[in-house]
């Protein structure tokens, strides 16, 4: 794709949407745990791309896509328990599989999972955003439009208050 | 610091095996690094990527349609407004000026040509100040005396007919299904169902209860209740009382068989007893009066 060009092209568009229409979803439903509610923002979003479409190059649409459902999100108050689901295996603990560890893990993952809905939705997305979507600092910054630092203090402060509520292993 | 350090390293992905080894030795970032490990094992819910597309495609394809309404949307929006303030305007505009009298109240008052009219008691006359110049009517329940300027056409429009006139004198009495027109001057024509009667000065037109009843020379210059008046020739009693009801503040009560007696005469508006003296004394009958109510009766010594 030429660094250029725009996105009012169906086909250029439509790459658009496979490349971050899923992780702009997924970035919302990390604030507000609201599947139907990060539906109807992803669509708002594209749609708001394709009219501005001559305005943004393809090299800033991410961009544009984030700032617009950050923004998008802010006005809207609804917000639903985050409900995260343990979907990718870890090879790495298939040795250890004793119903007594099964058992501890599965209430880990619980109260893990209750911990994270809980934290205040600035954390949660960038620890999530960290954490599930592999997203560097760096992005995370660039997403959420705020700097590195901020990133990190939003981090550890995630990291110790889940701490805190599930205690130490 | 340095663990914190190594921490944010480990999370950037880009932390070396002996920092990982030296968080693992802290309890408290060994819970972090579990944390951070358990969760990067955590998903979503699904998203549909392709039902979400179609979504946005479709309201795509819809916008140019609603872009397209939007503008008219706005002129009918606007439209609406003038047209409410139009129909407001015109439906000010075709509301008449109402003048009414009460009971025992006479009001004289100039139409917009200088016309004269006399509203005699517990009467209402309606008409359009705006229009006129170019449609000289109005409406009367009631009686009403007119001395009408020279002009257009001038039409009194009654429950039972119309009396249509140039410029003259007259007098028009509209009372439940009595119609009443007096001609002082010039020239009175009266339409009533098909019928178009013309009634010259000194005439006089009844029409009750749908016939013509009387047409007979009158030789008064004016209504006599213009004077504070009111005259009747070979009336019902009743006619008579229901006049002094109209005058008066009072309620009547008398026996129905005394009703179709016939009265000749006139009674002042000015004086309730002396009024009651002159229609009472002919007829041969008494009354008393208490506050507002009248009660007549025959005399008894006679």
């Amino acid at each position: 794709m030429d660094k250029n060009t725009t996105i009012c092209n169906e086909n250029t568009f439509n790459k658009v949407y496979k490349e971050h229409g899923k992780a702009i979803w997924r970035f919302i439903y990390f604030k507000c745990g609201n599947e139907a509610q990060a539906e109807d923002l992803v669509q708002d979003a594209f749609i708001k791309l394709w009219k501005n479409c001559a305005k943004v190059p393809v090299d800033k649409a991410k961009s544009f896509l984030y700032t617009i459902t950050n923004n998008a999100f802010l006005n809207e108050v609804a917000h639903k328990k985050v409900v995260l689901k343990h979907a990718k295996h870890q090879p790495d603990k298939v040795e250890h599989q004793s119903p007594q560890f099964l058992l501890e893990e599965k209430q880990y993952h619980e109260k893990l999972q209750n911990a994270i809905a809980n934290l205040t939705e600035a954390q949660r997305t960038a620890f999530l955003l960290n954490r599930i979507e592999g997203k560097k600092y760096k992005e995370i910054a660039e997403a959420l439009d705020i700097s590195v630092k901020a990133v990190e203090k939003r981090m550890s402060l995630a990291l110790k208050s889940l701490r805190e509520e599930i205690g130490d292993i | 610091m340095e663990k914190d350090y190594a921490l944010h390293n480990y999370l950037n992905g880009i932390a070396t095996q002996e920092e990982i080894e030296q968080l693992k030795a802290d309890p408290e970032y060994a819970s972090y690094i579990k944390i951070a490990k358990t969760t990067q094992g955590f998903d979503t819910p699904n998203f549909d990527e392709e039902a979400t597309f179609n979504a946005i495609s479709e309201k795509l394809k819809q916008k140019p349609k609603v872009k397209k309404l939007n503008p008219w949307a706005t002129v009918l929006k606007i439209a609406a407004v003038f047209a409410v303030l139009f129909a407001g305007y015109l439906y000010i505009d075709s509301l008449g000026t109402t003048i009414s009298t009460s009971v025992a109240e006479k009001q004289n008052f100039s139409l917009p040509d200088r016309s004269e009219v006399a509203l005699n008691a517990n009467s209402t006359i309606e008409y359009n100040k705006n229009k006129w110049d170019n449609n000289r009517e109005l409406e009367l329940d009631g009686e009403a005396y007119f001395k009408v300027t020279k002009g257009n056409t001038f039409t009194v429009q009654t429950k039972n007919g119309a009396v249509t006139v140039l410029g003259t004198q007259f007098n028009v009495f509209a009372r439940d299904k009595k119609l009443q027109v007096n001609c002082y001057e010039g020239l009175v024509s009266v339409a009533f169902n098909d019928t178009l009667i013309k009634l010259s000065a000194g005439k006089n037109l009844q029409i009750k209860n749908g016939n013509i009843v009387t047409e007979h020379q009158s030789i008064a210059e004016a209504p006599s209740w213009i004077n504070n008046e009111s005259s009747f020739e070979n009336a019902t009693l009743e006619t008579v009382l229901n006049e002094l009801k109209r005058q008066y503040t009072i309620t009547i009560d008398a026996s129905e068989d005394l009703k179709n007696k016939r009265f000749s005469g006139s009674f002042t508006h000015n004086d309730l007893d002396l009024a009651l003296q002159l229609i009472c004394d002919p007829l041969n009958l008494t009354y008393t009066i208490e506050k507002d109510q009248v009660t007549i009766y025959a005399t008894k010594n006679k």
